[in-house]
């Protein structure tokens, strides 16, 4: 080594050097810097969502007592799923519930979003007022609309009661709580889902319509030739979010407002599994239920993503 | 002086993890072992009545009293009431309080997890015998004792004296009988007076006071390991509860939160209501020139009166820090000898609350003391309490069940003789593999 010249050592400290910080092309420090920027919110999202996924589906195996025993049973809790009415009773509620909020939901958000699209005077208030409700509890607004509901002094059945109506149970009776639990959270969520229909429906250029309106097309067809298709995108996400946001949320809503009553008519699945996991302990049952729901949110989400395209429609052909 | 960003993270995280690790090792800032105690009563939320003030002053004095005896120290946190899933949850990932208060509904699944500490080696045998067997079986297990009762709370039915002049309705009117109670609120209702307010929402509660009128029939939910639900008994009390919802004159959701009764009857939105003794306390709190009286649950033609008797009990944790102190604790606190702790269990149950003593010596205390001399704590003590039935502790499956059918056929008008069947089978199903404590 010493017989080496100065030239020599000089280029073998080079050498290493390039060695050990190799230059990066410029694909590959776009690599990095993507991987840097994600690395947060992917982390987040591996150790809050993930890890508790996996936890979940782990624990349907087991029967867990809540008391640090844990004994595997393989499928039994699902077995014990498939044969438990109130199970099945409340995965037909929640489906009903569904079926009906979230056409009335997307009805209603962009309705409201056409009509707080005009200018008129106020406009700006009305938008205020119908988004208000989403910056409220769900605790909050569930006890007050309990109060306006209940019966004998409740708001709104004081109000009838002074026209000579007389109303009916409106959170008592089994036939009508569940529609109740609809109608709030649909008052509840609007104002939000109103916001994203406003912002796509912002972004269809005036153009359109104006040409439209010199070709002589009325309200009706420029909504259905020119608002709806380019709403497509929106309406996907809205479609997607709320399925998901209300089959796994509310669950304050119903806690506070009927607890899953009258005669479990309002015993959605995030609630049975609330009870199963809390109030009776049944960790491992909750969690099998919990996986069930998982997979049956991939499949809608994975289902809607190929159907539309990933939302993108036809705009995938070109 | 400059402080780098790395010193700034360190001394965060640090003071981030300081108070996690202090509460994990158990032990107060000075370094003395320290229990916690979960109850709903202490330290007083912002703004509470004062029957709540009454009650936290209780918890503090007796916790201050201990700690001012003893070398590990007490700390009183204050939990959310009923079944909640704080308790639960805490238990689940290994982090139960030392000490905390159990009802008899959750009783088997805590037992049946192993984490009730036994009371019975801390105890003397008078000590034992003093406490009331019908209310104490319920805590027991295999004649060791894992829970002391703080109050004992019959249940009756409480009217409302100026409802009942204003529908022009007589003491005479008061119901003694299941059909009686019908016609009583058929009057109410024609008369277009308050209804009779009975528990509505769905959950233990509703069930612990439906039980009563299930005994009084004669039948029960489990009798020697097996269902008993599908009887005679189980579908009249099932068809009693459906006809009041369905005739209406019972509301179908209470006008009240929580069918409290003094809001109730107090607030003009009942002329009846079924509730418990502490309803007396909350009165002389919230009320105290309200006229109002109680009378025993109706019975059915030539059945029995019968009511349940509720309460809560001090257990202690035997995965805890100190399950020994924690258990001395309990029998410090209510299950000694000593006249220190005889006399706390009739201040409960007679200054901070209204309540039957759950020892026969407190409840001598207490009527020698004048707690008892008021007309409807009297009646209670005297007519009421003997006809009590200690509340069930049913595993959830089983209360669920029950749960199920009363309000099937209370809220969908399901047909009480299939819903007692179902109940029964679903009951029977549960119990061919229940390995536990037994069901009482």
């Amino acid at each position: 080594m010493t017989g080496l010249a100065v030239g020599e050592r000089r280029s073998a400290r080079g050498a290493s050097r390039t060695r050990t910080t190799p230059r990066l092309s410029r694909r590959g420090r776009e690599r990095l810097a993507a991987g840097l920027f994600l690395a947060p919110d992917v982390l987040g999202l591996a150790l809050f969502v993930g890890l508790p996924m996996v936890v979940c589906i782990v624990l349907g195996f087991f029967q867990v007592d809540g008391f640090g025993g844990y004994t595997f049973i393989g499928l039994d809790n699902y077995r014990r799923m498939f044969a438990d009415p109130l199970f099945l009773g409340s995965l037909k509620t929640t489906l009903l519930y569904l079926v009906v909020l979230i056409p009335g939901l997307f009805v209603v958000s962009l309705a409201l979003a056409l009509l707080i699209r005009q200018k008129f005077p106020l406009v700006g208030l009305f938008r205020g007022a119908f988004f208000a409700p989403n910056v409220i509890s769900l605790v909050v607004i569930g006890l007050i609309w309990k109060f306006m509901l209940t019966d004998q002094t409740g708001f709104v059945v004081r109000v009838l009661g002074f026209f000579g109506i007389s109303s009916p149970s409106w959170l008592g009776s089994p036939h009508l709580a569940l529609w109740m639990v609809v109608a709030v959270t649909i008052w509840f969520a609007m104002g939000y889902y109103m916001l994203i229909f406003l912002a796509g429906l912002q972004d269809i250029p005036r153009e359109y319509y104006e040409v439209a309106t010199i070709d002589g097309a009325g309200v009706w067809q420029q909504f259905r030739h020119i608002t709806w298709p380019l709403l497509k995108p929106t309406s996907f996400f809205i479609l997607l979010t709320s399925t998901v946001s209300m089959l796994t949320g509310g669950i304050d809503l119903i806690y506070v407002m009927t607890s899953g009553g009258p005669a479990n008519s309002t015993s959605l699945i995030i609630y049975y599994i609330y009870e199963q996991a809390f109030v009776y302990g049944e960790y491992g049952y909750a969690s099998a239920i919990g996986a069930f729901i998982v997979a049956i949110l991939l499949v809608w989400s994975v289902g809607l993503f190929a159907l539309t395209r990933g939302g993108r429609f036809n705009d995938a052909r070109d | 002086m400059g402080i780098s960003r790395r010193s700034l993270f360190g001394a965060g995280a640090g003071a981030l993890a300081a108070p996690a690790l202090l509460s994990g090792c158990g032990s107060s800032a000075s370094g003395r072992k320290e229990l916690v105690f979960w109850q709903f009563y202490a330290p007083t939320p912002v703004g509470g009545s004062p029957d709540v003030v009454k009650q936290s002053q209780w918890f503090s004095k007796m916790v201050d009293d201990w700690n001012a005896q003893h070398e590990t120290k007490i700390r009183l946190e204050y939990v959310t009431v009923l079944g909640n899933p704080k308790l639960a949850t805490a238990f689940a990932a290994g982090e139960g309080p030392d000490i905390f208060l159990l009802s008899p509904g959750d009783f088997a699944r805590y037992y049946n997890g192993g984490v009730l500490a036994e009371l019975t080696p801390y105890m003397e045998p008078a000590a034992v015998k003093d406490f009331f067997a019908p209310n104490m079986a319920t805590r027991t297990a295999d004649g060791k004792v894992y829970g002391l009762p703080m109050e004992i709370e019959p249940l009756a039915m409480f009217y409302s004296e100026q409802a009942m002049e204003k529908a022009h309705l007589a003491e005479s009117d008061l119901p003694r009988t299941w059909d009686q109670l019908l016609d009583f609120g058929d009057k109410l209702r024609t008369r277009k007076a308050p209804p009779i307010m009975l528990p509505n929402l769905q959950g233990y509660y509703q069930n612990f006071t439906w039980y009563p009128f299930l005994w009084q029939t004669g039948a029960d939910a489990v009798s020697h390991g097996h269902s008993g639900f599908d009887s005679a008994g189980a579908k009249a009390a099932l068809k009693l509860w459906q006809d009041c919802i369905q005739t209406g004159i019972a509301p179908r959701t209470s006008p009240v939160p929580d069918s409290d009764a003094v809001a109730g009857l107090g607030g003009g939105y009942a002329t009846m209501s079924l509730s418990g003794i502490w309803t007396v306390a909350a009165f002389k709190y919230r009320k105290p020139k309200y006229r109002y009286g109680v009378i025993p649950l109706p019975t059915p033609a030539g059945g029995t009166p019968r009511t349940a008797l509720g309460g809560w009990a001090f257990v202690a944790n035997a995965r805890g820090k100190d399950p020994e102190t924690a258990a001395k604790f309990c029998v410090w606190a209510l299950g000694s000898m000593e006249q220190e702790s005889i006399q706390r269990v009739v201040d409960w149950c007679t200054v901070a609350k209204s309540d039957i003593a759950p020892r026969a010596s407190a409840l001598a205390a207490g009527r020698k003391a004048g707690g008892y001399d008021h007309p409807v704590m009297k009646k209670f003590a005297d007519e009421i309490f003997p006809t009590g039935r200690g509340e069930p502790r049913y595993p959830p499956v089983v209360y669920k069940a029950i749960s199920d059918a009363i309000q099937q056929c209370e809220f969908a008008g399901a047909d009480p003789a299939a819903q007692a069947r179902l109940a029964s089978d679903t009951i029977d199903a549960y119990l061919t593999s229940y390995r536990g404590v037994k069901i009482l």
